[in-house]
């Protein structure tokens, strides 16, 4: 018996299809639908209410503060883990003793779990145990602990924390690309009397054009969805309200205050930014030649 | 580049002492967890610090097993994160080898949807996900979580293996055909070996975010004696007064088998690092 290639081809892919349909691609269509319905999390009535979800939201200043929470959140996290993971990438990329252990080493922050990360930091950054602010003021740059999770620090915590935990990325996937510049565009810069700091803008960065295209556009996306390293820092609870990211406020909705319909409406508000940035920036940065 | 830099040249100075600050910045804390977790009460909270433990003591993590159910929640985690790996592992398999090796109608759309639904993250699913999974009876059971996880981690797999199967020639197999072996023969001889360090490093990456998730289990599971080991553990720091101690040792417990893991496997992980990424 022999099954024709067509047919052994589409049953070897449909386990999956199956699955990413189902779980993935279903899941965001039923929560677009949803979104246009005033649905309790966990009982079966619904009420069809069109549009007024949108409205609400529109018309909510808690929505507006948490889509300003989350662009701070975001673009900045981003903008310091691209310079950080960058400046590391060099180093790790010079050859030294240990540089495979150091390599190994920068990955830490990144394998460890969320709860891990963020437990560590809430330990470090303790108000008055904390190693932090032990040596802040050991060293004699602050007077009075800092309180760090309060209203007025939280943000900066949480910035530093993500920063930390999601630079490494940065740096495997650069440090990657840095290996493979030809040395030969580094010795004829050099030829031309280029120093260092030239160099590094004439010919690192423009071979690292394309990966930092890719990196960008998926830390952007991961960090304006991320959800957990926001989430753990309060667990809803101390200065919550002033790192409240869309996505922790699309959780509080649906799972606080029972409103499903309103939290996929978030979800699906979520989604639509997304499309729209990254059309935009596909737009903006992609030339022709690339990828 | 330059040969390598002496630790006496004036350059070589300042890269040493870059990679030291970048050293502590990244591994500093986990060594001030691991201090803190064998540290007796007392000297937790003594100021100024101690770095290193002056009478250590496993106390914390005795607390850890005995008031907790610690032991359940690493049950738990095992059991749910092998069984998406495994899962992840064969049907991604299956769907590169479908995608590289036969020709049907749609197969490029296909690939291109698996590629596009990688760009989902789970907080834009989580809720019609969970209305979902209550509709069908699987709230509160490891089978969402596993459901959850392989789905999630399809996407990549699927689009990591399958750089993997193009990059062996399809002479290979035809040669084994030839020689009378049957398809399965070739595939289970030449194709998957061959393709290993990529099946181990979606293997790994199911592994770590599975391990590691917390959203999925917060919200698909309500049992204490069902949660895994992140949700464990956080809702530890939920209580009223925070035993540092006990909870820097579940965290050490949780990060370890991370750790292992990744020691052994860095190389692979590296292969799959390079054709995308994983997730988070």
């Amino acid at each position: 018996m022999r099954i024709s290639p067509q047919k052994a081809g589409i049953a070897l892919i449909s386990p999956a299809i199956f699955l990413i349909c189902s779980l993935l691609v279903y899941p965001v269509l039923y929560g677009v639908w949803l979104s246009f319905f005033k649905k309790h999390s966990f009982f079966p009535a619904q009420k069809f209410v069109g549009l007024q979800n949108y409205w609400y939201l529109f018309t909510d200043q808690e929505f507006w503060m948490s889509v300003w929470y989350g662009t701070v959140y975001s673009v900045s996290t981003i903008v310091l883990q691209i310079v950080v993971g960058v400046i590391a990438a060099l180093i790790v990329n010079e050859s030294f003793k240990g540089r495979n252990f150091v390599r190994g080493a920068i990955l830490f922050p990144y394998v460890i779990p969320t709860v891990v990360a963020i437990i560590l930091w809430k330990w470090l950054l303790n108000n008055q145990f904390g190693l932090v602010n032990y040596a802040l003021m050991f060293l004699g740059v602050v007077d009075d602990p800092i309180s760090w999770m309060g209203k007025d620090h939280i943000m900066a915590s949480l910035i530093l924390i993500s920063v930390w935990e999601f630079f490494p990325f940065v740096v495997l996937s650069v440090l990657a690309r840095m290996q493979s510049i030809p040395p030969v565009l580094y010795e004829a810069a050099r030829v031309d009397g280029a120093g260092a700091v030239s160099r590094f803008f004439h010919v690192t960065l423009p071979q690292l054009r394309n990966v930092l295209f890719v990196v960008i556009l998926l830390r952007s996306i991961w960090m304006f969805t991320k959800f957990d390293t926001v989430w753990l820092l309060t667990q809803g609870g101390g200065a919550e309200k002033y790192i409240r990211t869309l996505p922790v406020y699309a959780y509080k909705r649906t799972f606080m205050y029972y409103q499903a319909g309103l939290g996929a409406t978030l979800a699906v508000i979520m989604f639509c930014i997304l499309i729209v940035a990254t059309a935009v920036y596909f737009k903006l940065f992609r030339r022709e030649e690339e990828l | 580049m330059s040969a390598s830099n002496s630790f006496f040249s004036l350059r070589g100075q300042i890269i040493y002492w870059l990679a030291a600050v970048l050293l502590i910045l990244t591994i500093f804390p986990f060594i001030w967890m691991v201090s803190t977790s064998f540290k007796p009460l007392k000297e937790i909270f003594v100021f100024p610090p101690h770095l290193m433990p002056q009478n250590g003591t496993l106390e914390n993590f005795a607390r850890l097993f005995e008031q907790t159910r610690f032991m359940t929640y690493f049950k738990n985690s095992v059991f749910v994160s092998t069984t998406a790996v495994f899962l992840t592992m064969i049907i991604a398999s299956m769907g590169a080898y479908s995608l590289t090796r036969f020709k049907f109608y749609g197969r490029e759309k296909i690939a291109s949807l698996i590629l596009f639904t990688y760009m989902f993250a789970p907080i834009m699913i989580v809720i019609p996900f969970y209305v979902l999974i209550r509709k069908i009876g699987l709230a509160n059971t490891h089978m969402a979580l596993i459901l959850a996880y392989t789905a999630f981690c399809l996407p990549f797999s699927i689009w990591l293996l399958r750089s993997f199967f193009q990059s062996i020639p399809i002479s290979l197999e035809e040669a084994a055909l030839i020689d009378g072996a049957g398809r399965i023969r070739a595939v289970v001889y030449i194709i998957l070996p061959l393709a290993l360090p990529g099946i181990i490093a979606t293997g790994i990456f199911t592994f770590i975010l599975a391990w590691n998730d917390y959203i999925f289990v917060r919200i698909l599971i309500t049992s204490d004696e069902l949660k895994t080991l992140p949700v464990g553990i956080a809702d530890l720091y939920n209580a009223t007064v925070i035993d540092w101690g006990m909870i820097m040792a579940g965290s050490m417990l949780i990060t370890v088998p991370v750790l292992i893991f990744f020691v052994f496997i860095q190389r692979y992980l590296i292969a799959g690092w390079g054709a995308g990424g994983l997730k988070g």
